[in-house]
């Protein structure tokens, strides 16, 4: 993603952002991104979002661990050294139980984790800059497609006139920021 | 908003047709096999173990939402509430089983010379073992009562002294329960293998009549939600719901699983003596019971979707039922009734004579009153509650 | 969402969304107070001391402390535990609270979280300088050895390794998920410099954007679905360690809950501990109110209690079970040479619990402060009333002893110590301690909860 055209429009509020979007929406404007400081309800169901899939691949990896330890343990006490400690049998299941369940927990996590990282695509980077230093503060954001030159901030000036965003701006958005 | 349960004739009818019909087949049996005196009676004490722990499960459910200002279980909180209607029947009930005392604990036989039993004798003996039970079920009654008048009070007025006494109520009752739980299930249940014994039981037994009530109360509600009642529970609530049958099951697992671990682990014949039978004789059954009560909730209800839908709800709450009244064969069947221990058409029709009762009795308290506490402060909250 | 008005409300004073960044990120920004510089003082010499102690115990052996062969696991094990315990609140808080809707939670979870990372390192130490020889620490790591043989998968002290090494991972993990967000909100905040290059690098290139918070709420939904499980299995298998045994006092079913119980318990105690104090030098009295005290306290007193049904069930089992020894047991940590030490525990975790049924102890900070520590020197009689107690007194008559702790080792006690509070410390100035876009997310909810005064109870 490089040099876009956006057009950036700014609420201090949550409610009146979310009734912009609303509008915007239904004015068949294209919006780009929504950009908040906290997670806002309902925003994902106006955008019409997908729900992730990152749970199902937690849950999925998580069994893997869950087989992969079990058939480890197994292995090495039956197949590779059987040892019998404490009168216990070769295949001792119970005992193997309580690693199974911590080491599912682990890949499901770590997996989680990273799959939230990669799809949002967020990784350490120095040479970062945010569009605006308010959204992590104070500041409600969408930006809206320019969509070749048809969308303006004038229209959505008028579009959104009773709603009365804080400022809308035309913004060059260089960097992923 | 109101609602109103009307206990029709309906009802009525079939409710007498299953108590009157799983009478005349238990008789039958009775008459007819000639099971032995342990068995009739060991299926009278697990029936009235597995109502009772619905019961004071739901109390419990009860007590715990109110102690900690839960608001969103105010819309459906008159079904716990009617349930907790059998405890004094149960207090009855269980006073019969003076006639069956011999034939179930093994320490109540006056003949019996066991070195280990006439250790435990200052505990286990017929006179204490019956004052315990009128104490245990006093405070139970006693106290399931006032909270409940208090409850009802918030029908019409809206005298924040209510709430504040309830809350007071539940502290009291939770204290009483968590003694009286342990204490109870160590008398009734643990002691019919008297030679045994095991830290975690009460704890154990405790959750699996939370987990009891909880289904319960899940297919109260389906139930009425698909006779037109309820018309306020929404997918936010039976979301909710699910939840803790999810949640509590894989608990009651992490029970089960911690008291055979450290048996299995500690391989001492005394402790291990109890799994024996079960293990070897009942293979098929004790799988069942850690499969079903552990599985079944578990993939069930893993997913969002699933939660939210209350006829599958209903589905896994019914299984997992069926699973703890297993759970409670186990404890109290192979000890009891020994090698005559078997799930025939006597454990059957004994269930669902006491099911008849049950939901007789919850049923007249549905009716008594709105199915709405309307002027409970938490209502609002609960009627906008958003999972 | 409605929120029934007989609620306390959660935020106190009328705030705007930059009121709460900028009065969080204050102690990142400003200079640290004189008593900052204090505690770190003391918690940094405590630090020192401890370090030096472990470097002696490294090089010099274990018989630098004070085991024999009767009590062989004493000071050392004990506070292992205790720590593990302690770290447990912070899960709790994060994840349990979470799934339970608990909304009080949003503003003491992440010092809570940053807790438990550090009580984990502290416990963790423990396994690795009792080890003798310490170098071979990776012995307990399953890999393929040149001799063939695989790490003792049966034992609970393998058990251990696996629990704590997944719990520190996920509790690391969860509470570097919940922290990208604020640490862009500090990057923000800052000007140009060093410590926004370093907060830029930390914050992931975190940019607000709808669809990500989206997955990170369904992330950290995720995350705390799956470490709740883990709360419980950790201490559980923290209590297996003794629970596995056959020894009377040791071997008992109740162990794993009850360990879980008394360890969240404990937790909650220092939390409390390190937050009474935070709230008050860090100007967050707004933030984390009188009605998130009550609520811990609640939970203290839930936990203890179950504690004490604990204590019930052993006391009754010790008399029912018929076995002599058992019997012996309760009755030596009773009336024996320990007695002291078993009636601290008694006095510590179940009476002095009990208290906050008391509605006017619960909401007094002087009393809940002092509380806490009373509550945790408890917990750590009650790890060595269960160790010490029962190992002093074997089978046979001849090997009773009793157990006379080196310097080193209260070093290492004290040591942990100074390095928890000195890590906190070093946290407070550089994270956020609350969760600032939680709070942000109930500010609306809290602000409109103000007004209702005079409808609630008091």
């Amino acid at each position: 993603m490089s040099n876009h055209d956006y057009i950036v429009v700014y609420f201090d509020d949550e409610v009146p952002m979310k009734q912009a979007l609303v509008r915007l929406t239904e004015k068949k404007e294209r919006i780009i991104d929504v950009r908040t400081p906290f997670p806002v309800h309902g925003v994902d169901r106006i955008l019409g979002m997908k729900k992730t899939r990152i749970p199902i691949g937690g849950f999925i990896l998580g069994l893997l661990g869950a087989v992969l330890i079990f058939v480890f343990m197994s292995w090495c006490f039956v197949v590779s050294y059987p040892l019998i400690i404490g009168g216990k049998p070769y295949f001792a299941a119970p005992s193997f139980i309580p690693n199974t369940f911590e080491i599912t927990v682990l890949f499901a996590g770590v997996s989680m984790a990273f799959a939230f990282l990669i799809r949002s695509k967020l990784k350490p980077d120095i040479r970062f800059r945010p569009l605006d230093e308010k959204i992590t503060d104070n500041m409600f954001v969408i930006l809206v497609d320019v969509n070749g030159g048809n969308t303006t901030a004038e229209k959505i000036r008028e579009i959104l006139s009773d709603i009365k965003p804080v400022e809308i701006r035309e913004s060059e958005v260089k960097n992923n920021g | 908003m109101d609602e109103h349960f009307i206990f029709t004739k309906g009802y009525r009818n079939t409710l007498a047709l299953i108590v009157a019909a799983s009478l005349l087949a238990a008789l039958i049996v009775i008459l007819a096999g000639n099971p032995s005196a342990s068995r009739i009676w060991a299926n009278i004490l697990l029936n009235n173990q597995f109502f009772l722990g619905i019961s004071l499960g739901a109390a419990f459910f009860i007590a715990v939402h109110r102690i900690s200002m839960a608001g969103w279980h105010t819309v459906i909180q008159r079904l716990p509430e009617a349930m907790t209607g059998f405890i004094p029947v149960a207090f009855i009930l269980m006073l019969i089983i003076y006639f069956g005392m011999g034939s179930i604990y093994e320490w109540a036989n006056p003949g019996i010379h066991d070195p280990v039993i006439e250790g435990k004798r200052a505990w286990l003996n017929i006179p204490f073992f019956f004052i315990r039970m009128v104490l245990y079920f006093a405070g139970w009654i006693i106290l399931v009562r006032i909270m409940q008048k208090n409850s009802e009070k918030l029908m019409t007025s809206t005298d924040l002294k209510y709430d504040r006494n309830r809350k007071l109520l539940a502290g009291l009752f939770l204290v009483f329960y968590g003694i009286t739980v342990s204490a109870s299930s160590w008398d009734w249940i643990m002691s019919i293998d008297a030679e045994w014994f095991s830290t975690i039981f009460g704890w154990y037994v405790f959750i699996s009549m939370f987990v009891s009530a909880l289904s319960f109360i899940i297919l109260l509600a389906w139930l009425l939600k698909s006779r037109g009642y309820l018309t306020l529970l929404r997918e936010d609530h039976v979301h909710d719901l699910a939840i803790l049958l999810f949640s509590f099951s894989i608990f009651w697992a992490y029970l089960w699983f911690s008291q055979y671990l450290l048996i299995w682990y500690g391989h001492l014949p005394e402790e291990t003596a109890y799994f024996i039978p079960r293990l070897h004789r009942y293979k098929v059954i004790f799988g069942l019971n850690v499969g079903v009560n552990f599985l079944v909730p578990f993939f069930g209800l893993v997913r969002s979707q699933s939660k939210k839908n209350l006829d599958w709800v209903a589905i896994i709450a019914f299984i997992t039922l069926i699973g703890h009244w297993v759970d409670y064969w186990l404890m109290i069947m192979p000890g009891a009734a020994g090698e005559s221990s078997r799930i025939g058409i006597l454990e059957v029709s004994t269930t669902l004579l006491y099911s008849g009762i049950f939901v007789f009795i919850v049923f007249r308290y549905l009716s008594q009153g709105s199915l709405i506490v309307k002027k409970d402060p938490f209502l609002e909250e609960s009627l906008d509650y958003e999972s | 969402m409605y929120q029934s008005p007989i609620r306390k409300p959660l935020i106190e004073g009328k705030k705007t969304y930059r009121d709460i960044s900028d009065q969080i990120l204050a102690p990142m920004i400003n200079r640290p107070k004189k008593s900052w510089y204090l505690g770190i003082l003391i918690s940094g010499s405590a630090m020192i001391f401890g370090l030096a102690m472990m470097a002696w115990t490294v090089w010099q052996g274990i018989g630098t402390w004070g085991e024999n062969r009767t009590v062989g696991w004493a000071f050392e094990i004990t506070t292992f535990v205790w720590w593990i315990g302690i770290g447990h609140a912070g899960t709790f808080i994060s994840a349990i609270l979470l799934l339970f809707r608990q909304r009080w939670r949003n503003s003491i979870n992440r010092s809570a979280e940053a807790m438990t990372i550090f009580a984990v390192i502290c416990a963790a130490l423990f396994p690795f300088i009792h080890l003798g020889r310490p170098l071979l620490t990776f012995f307990i790591f399953p890999y393929p050895t040149t001799r063939g043989i695989w790490v003792n998968f049966n034992s609970p002290l393998v058990w251990d390794v696996f629990a704590i090494s997944t719990y520190f991972t996920i509790s690391l993990i969860f509470w570097y998920v919940g922290l990208m967000p604020d640490i862009a909100t500090l990057r923000d905040k800052l000007s140009r410099g060093f410590k926004k290059t370093v907060y830029n690098f930390l914050s992931f290139s975190w940019k607000g954007s709808a669809r990500d918070w989206h997955r990170h709420e369904v992330t950290s939904i995720m995350l705390a679905a799956i470490a709740t499980p883990l709360v419980l299995s950790v201490h559980s298998i923290v209590s297996t360690d003794f629970a596995d045994s056959i020894l009377p006092g040791w071997h008992s079913t109740i162990f794993p809950p009850y360990f879980v119980a008394g360890a969240i318990f404990s937790g909650f105690a220092m939390v409390l501990t390190l937050l009474i104090i935070a709230r008050k030098t860090m100007g967050l009295e707004d933030f984390i109110t009188v009605e998130h005290i009550e609520s811990m306290n609640k939970i203290l007193i839930a936990t203890g209690s179950i504690v004490a049904l604990a204590y019930i069930a052993e006391t009754f089992m010790s008399f029912y079970s018929g076995v002599e020894y058992e019997h012996a047991n309760l009755m030596n940590r009773m009336t024996g040479p320990y007695r002291w030490a078993y009636w601290i525990m008694i006095g510590c975790n179940v009476v002095s619990a009990q208290l906050l049924w008391i509605k006017k102890l619960r909401t007094n900070l002087m009393f809940t402060f002092f509380l806490s520590i009373v509550i945790n020197i408890g917990m750590w009689f009650e790890r060595f009333v269960i160790i010490v107690v029962t190992l002093h007194r074997d089978f046979l008559t001849s090997s009773w002893t009793m157990y006379k702790p080196t310097i080193v080792e209260y070093g290492l006690i004290i040591g942990t110590l100074g390095i928890f509070f000195t890590a906190f410390l070093l946290f407070i100035r550089t994270f956020p301690v609350i969760s600032i876009f939680e709070v942000k997310s109930i500010l609306k909810v809290e602000t409109a909860a103000q007004s209702n005064k005079n409808i609630r109870h008091e």
